[in-house]
């Protein structure tokens, strides 16, 4: 940048003698292009600085704004009808609660496409291998969401253990799940864990199961990291939503 | 190039302060607003679902 405001300045100055002035050009013209790339290279760095803040911090700021804004819309069809209504799987079925992880409320919906994923929400599967959900008899009801970035809902993952309650609240009831299983790492491929028998995680029997996957390590998505409960009990939701002593 | 921006810039020493700011901040904008969100998926970092493909 300097050279270039010297390259300016004089040939700005009239006062400069005419035979010098060739062999300073030649030189100008390269601490030019030096400067130039230079000041490129500047950029990116700075550019990939935005885009580190962008991906830890912006991304986290917008999901969670759109993530609330869904899950007081879900609230708020709670309240307005009170009839023996089911699971309304357009806005989303329900809320996740990890104490574990920071006892922060997450929206669960239909699906694991990473835009609706983006929103700062979990979602349970419907492809590879379709989510059971709550209230069925027998299953797996499995759910992904991001690590790092767009709410970063699951980040805390490895703090689960074994006994852990992950509770899960619908319009009417609250599902209390006890983790059982984790698996720290694992190829992104294993699609078996979300099975409704998932084998991997020791149980062989059919059962009424929790999955949770997300990405690991932090910050990059190279393996996939996942938690295994089994659901514990079910407790009618009062009129004041009183929750479940594991989330007082 | 930022010299020559800065050259090029119209008024005094505050006015093209000012410009720069708003150049930073216009740049800024266009980055997190569309290039980050469409390049972000086609980066190894956020991908959170097993699969089969």
């Amino acid at each position: 940048m300097a050279a270039t405001t010297d390259h300016g300045e004089h040939t700005d100055a009239p006062a400069s003698p005419p035979s010098p002035a060739p062999r300073r050009r030649g030189g100008g013209r390269i601490a030019a292009a030096v400067s130039l790339l230079g000041e490129l290279l500047i950029t990116a760095g700075l550019v990939l600085g935005l885009f580190v803040a962008y991906s830890l911090w912006w991304t986290n700021v917008v999901a969670d704004r759109e993530a609330d804004k869904q899950g007081d819309k879900v609230r708020d069809h709670w309240a307005e009808d009170r009839g023996p209504v089911g699971l309304d799987t357009k806005d989303g079925i329900g809320f996740l609660h990890v104490p574990a992880m920071g006892g922060d409320e997450v929206l669960v919906k239909k699906g694991t496409s990473t835009k609706m994923l983006n929103n700062g929400v979990a979602g349970y599967y419907t492809d590879p291998v379709k989510s059971a959900l709550p209230q069925d008899e027998k299953g797996n009801f499995s759910l992904a969401a991001h690590r790092d970035g767009h709410g970063a809902k699951f980040h805390d993952i490895d703090k689960l253990g074994k006994g852990d309650p992950i509770v899960f609240e619908t319009k009417d009831n609250w599902y209390v799940y006890k983790v059982y299983a984790t698996l720290p790492e694992t190829s992104k491929f294993n699609v078996n864990v979300l099975a409704p028998v998932p084998k991997e995680s020791g149980r062989t029997k059919a059962g009424r199961y929790i999955t949770l996957t997300t990405c690991t390590p932090v910050y990059t998505s190279r393996y996939r990291y996942v938690v295994w409960g089994e659901l514990d009990r079910v407790e009618k939701v009062d009129d004041e939503r009183t929750p479940p002593p594991e989330l007082r | 190039m930022y010299g020559f921006i800065w050259r090029h810039l119209p008024g005094n020493v505050w006015i093209k302060a000012l410009l720069s700011v708003v150049l930073v901040l216009a740049a800024v904008y266009v980055l997190f607003q569309y290039v980050f969100p469409w390049a972000e998926p086609l980066l190894p970092f956020n991908d959170v679902t097993v699969d089969d493909q």
